[in-house]
């Protein structure tokens, strides 16, 4: 069953202006999705809808096989939850948040948050409010995964940390990950955090799924094809070569991005558009994202 | 055991492990019987997801460099000479695979190419140990 599915679901916040346009998701069990996209594409509406913060204006989802309204308490239990901004009352200290999250929360693992807090050396005593924004980030973490969720949603975690607080988020969570086999979807404008955490990587562009891929696959089954100006009279010409998901000329060249794998679409674009000099190369993530930003029709 | 894992590099996080952990057999730095550290404290080291690791463990498994015993650690398998010897061949002939591609775009003839490589390996710094400089 799965974990997390979304179905057609649309969501505006004003009339006529959906920043969910029909998206269909399914999430498996142990699948770790990261969400990719530009910001204002509808990563944290899809994540809150997830939560049952939101409610779609139509389409269906369902957490655990069940409608997250239905039984909100219910499902919550479940789920850990990071979100974008920090959250927590500012005028708590951390103990006494941690204190609140363990009455909330049967199945609070107190080995667990002992461990986690003295890995993070917090300020126990300390008011949320006074504390750096690596700590507040590092006491939501704790909150979030201390009940042994089955499902953990971040938003965006690692947004304006510094590299070795991101790093030190990063490898708890993969701690977390392969003690318990938990289901994860973030979102994250960090490309190697994706890379490195996620299984599956999913791009949101104006409310709708552009790839959902396998991380490995978009490595080695997609490439950046570099043709010279002269040899394509379109844009239109290169989107309507089959696998081609993006085209935009720029500096006299084009630039277009391929589901194929690159020595044999070189070869194959050779061909086809009888230009011998033709490149084809493997793409990294951050580049990918970028060439399909600006280059889909 | 050192690894090292390039975000930058187009090779997806497993093809890169699975190349070092060869490199490390072929040069006999890792040998029969050897321990591989487990999935879970590698993927944490690393910091990747542990399904990239295993998913390494797995395909090495397969072509019979790693050994799976039931409930111990992954351990280097016994390799014949012949086998060493066909990794390390197929290891340089992996590098040299794009100079190959990029020898013919810049038109350099066959023979050239093989005069380049030997000006490159009569130019190398001598190593006085392999084993030791990995």
């Amino acid at each position: 069953m799965a974990v997390l599915e979304f179905r057609d679901v649309i969501l505006a916040y004003q009339r006529g202006r959906p920043v969910l346009d029909g998206v269909s998701l399914q999430v498996e069990a142990g699948q770790v999705v990261g969400l990719l996209g530009r910001n204002g594409a509808g990563k944290t509406t899809l994540l809150r809808i997830a939560m049952g913060m939101l409610v779609p204006q139509s389409g269906r989802v369902t957490v655990f096989g069940e409608d997250p309204r239905a039984d909100v308490v219910g499902v919550r239990r479940r789920i850990g939850y990071v979100s974008e901004v920090q959250e927590l009352p500012p005028f708590m200290s951390v103990k006494d948040v941690l204190t609140l999250h363990r009455s909330l929360y049967p199945d609070w693992d107190d080995a667990l948050a002992e461990r986690l807090g003295s890995r993070f050396q917090l300020p126990i005593g300390a008011r949320i409010g006074k504390l750096s924004k690596g700590q507040a980030r590092q006491v939501a973490l704790l909150c979030a995964i201390s009940h042994r969720p089955e499902l953990l949603i971040l938003d965006e975690p690692a947004g304006g940390l510094d590299p070795a607080t991101r790093r030190e988020f990063l490898e708890t969570s993969i701690n977390y990950l392969a003690e318990s086999g938990t289901t994860i979807l973030f979102s994250s404008h960090h490309m190697t955090d994706v890379e490195r955490m996620a299984s599956r990587l999913v791009m949101v562009h104006n409310g709708q799924l552009w790839l959902d891929s396998d991380v490995d696959q978009v490595k080695e089954g997609y490439c950046l094809a570099l043709i010279p100006e002269d040899d394509v009279a379109s844009t239109d010409l290169l989107l309507g070569i089959p696998g081609c998901l993006s085209a935009r000329l720029r500096d006299g060249v084009w630039r277009a991005i391929f589901e194929r794998a690159p020595g044999k679409c070189e070869t194959d674009l050779q061909r086809e558009l009888g230009c011998p000099s033709v490149r084809c190369s493997r793409v990294g993530l951050e580049d990918m994202f970028i060439e399909l930003v600006g280059g889909r029709s | 055991m050192l690894f090292h894992l390039d975000s930058q590099s187009g090779v997806p996080f497993y093809r890169q492990l699975m190349d070092q952990v060869k490199l490390l057999v072929a040069t006999g730095v890792l040998g029969a019987g050897d321990e591989l550290p487990s999935i879970r404290s590698l993927a944490v080291t690393l910091g990747v997801n542990p399904m990239t690791v295993s998913k390494a463990y797995a395909f090495l498994e397969s072509e019979r460099i790693l050994e799976r015993r039931p409930g111990r650690p992954l351990v280097v398998r016994a390799q014949t000479e012949r086998q060493l010897e066909g990794c390390r061949q197929d290891h340089l002939r992996t590098s040299l695979d794009e100079s190959a591609i990029l020898a013919s775009r810049l038109g350099i003839s066959d023979d050239q190419a093989l005069d380049i490589f030997r000006q490159a390996l009569d130019a190398r710094p001598a190593e006085p140990d392999t084993k030791e400089s990995i």
